[in-house]
């Protein structure tokens, strides 16, 4: 065994967790034991990745984070049929009454409009990728027909205008979404998702809806069978500049 | 993988996801940082994580495995954000970068977890989440390729060239830091 060859099997050898070296590893311990560079190296590593893990385990998570996930959890509530097991035997008494019920019972409510769309800034903000990277629109609408997500996108007239970078086909709670990014021609994005409107139960209306999410603006508007939501850094009237005729009612 | 706490009885109550929230979220956030690099999104991403676990968790039929099906959820949607075309290629371990330098523990004992957490995020994407888990949660090479969902071949080779990346990374900053204090962030 070369004195590179066990360096890299030392490099992996976590002794501070009891865990006993196998044959390779014990092999490298004991050419370690005997020569002196490589018995350094190895001093050395360990107290080294000592440092790193207690300073990495150290990292406090954010105050705030533990409430906002179990605030999430209130909102977000499993349907009584996706119980565990144990609910699912007490429920079996009412199968009958179940399946009368579910006749009856309207469709589960959808989701609220307003986590879309905050999703969607995220994901805006967020490092992200086109899946398809284009200036022909047909293209993209192909692409987005082809992975199931919304083609048939009615383009405000402002954003005709824009130069489109490309696209990425995107699910937002099993819901497919065809984000569309366009240059705004100062290396600002614009970002326009599409969504089914029934995929949310407060679809918004057809007159635009300004809201600030996060650190972008958004509008949102309502057309034929379509929720859209175009979101992009603040600016002076966001909407009336890119929501021209055929979206004219701004 | 090993089980911490257990989650029986009315597997998805209150109480479970309390105490699912309480164990992990302060590893996953941390792991997620380490993804990241950004605290808002390492928030994101965890937050994320367990919605996940409040929508689908209850298919999880061994709780017992909570911890590493949120661990390979909260990769699996990092992924997804990123959104990668590039498949990373397998590297074996012979293959792994040759030069692992010394690094004076000193120099890592001068520095917070943030900047720490700030080298990592400069090691090659495909490396930083073992080498992540490998550090934060002593997480056996098994674990780590169960959660990654990567040969365990794979899982060594990554974290023997993540730390070499690591440990060049510190070197460097190390020479920068003698002739610039301010040069680690």
């Amino acid at each position: 065994m070369t004195m590179p060859e066990a360096k890299q099997i030392l490099l992996l050898h976590r002794p501070w967790l009891g865990e006993a070296p196998d044959a390779e590893t014990s092999e490298a311990l004991a050419l370690a034991g005997r020569d002196q560079e490589l018995g350094r190296w190895w001093a050395n590593h360990l107290a080294c990745q000592q440092a790193l893990r207690a300073k990495l385990r150290e990292l406090p998570a954010p105050a705030r984070l533990k409430e906002s996930i179990l605030a999430d959890r209130k909102v977000i509530r499993p349907a009584f049929w996706q119980r565990p097991p144990v609910w699912l035997a007490a429920a079996a008494a009412c199968v009958l009454l179940i399946g009368i019920a579910a006749v009856m019972l309207q469709p589960r409510a959808p989701d609220r409009f307003a986590d879309f769309r905050s999703r969607m800034v995220r994901s805006a903000l967020r490092q992200y990728s086109m899946d398809i990277v284009t200036n022909d629109m047909q293209r993209v609408r192909q692409f987005m027909a082809a992975r199931g997500a919304p083609a048939d996108y009615a383009l405000p007239g402002g954003l005709e205008r824009l130069s489109l970078t490309g696209g990425a086909a995107l699910k937002w709670r099993s819901a497919p979404v065809a984000m569309v990014c366009f240059d705004r021609g100062d290396k600002e994005m614009l970002y326009l998702f599409v969504m089914d409107r029934t995929a949310v139960k407060d679809a918004p209306p057809a007159a635009p809806q300004v809201e600030k999410v996060n650190k972008l603006v958004t509008v949102s508007w309502s057309e034929g069978d379509r929720a859209y939501v175009l979101a992009g850094p603040e600016e002076a009237d966001f909407p009336r500049k890119y929501l021209s005729p055929p979206n004219s009612h701004l | 993988m090993s089980a911490q706490g257990s989650y029986t009885g009315e597997g998805h109550s209150d109480r479970e996801f309390e105490t699912l929230v309480e164990q992990h979220y302060g590893p996953l956030y941390r792991f997620a940082l380490s993804l990241t690099r950004t605290e808002t999104d390492a928030c994101d991403l965890t937050q994320e994580t367990f919605r996940v676990w409040a929508t689908k968790g209850h298919q999880l039929e061994n709780r017992a495995r909570a911890k590493g099906w949120l661990y390979t959820t909260l990769h699996r949607l990092f992924l997804e954000s990123r959104r990668r075309h590039v498949r990373f290629p397998h590297l074996e371990l012979d293959e792994a970068a040759g030069e692992i330098p010394n690094v004076d523990p000193d120099v890592v004992n001068r520095l917070d977890g943030q900047q720490i957490v700030a080298l990592l995020g400069r090691v090659d994407a495909q490396f930083r989440a073992p080498v992540a888990l490998f550090y934060l949660e002593d997480t056996s090479y098994n674990d780590i390729a169960e959660i990654l969902e990567i040969p365990m071949g794979t899982v060594k080779s990554r974290i023997a060239r993540g730390l070499a990346q690591l440990k060049q990374l510190l070197v460097k900053d190390t020479a920068n830091v003698a002739d610039n204090p301010e040069a680690i962030p």
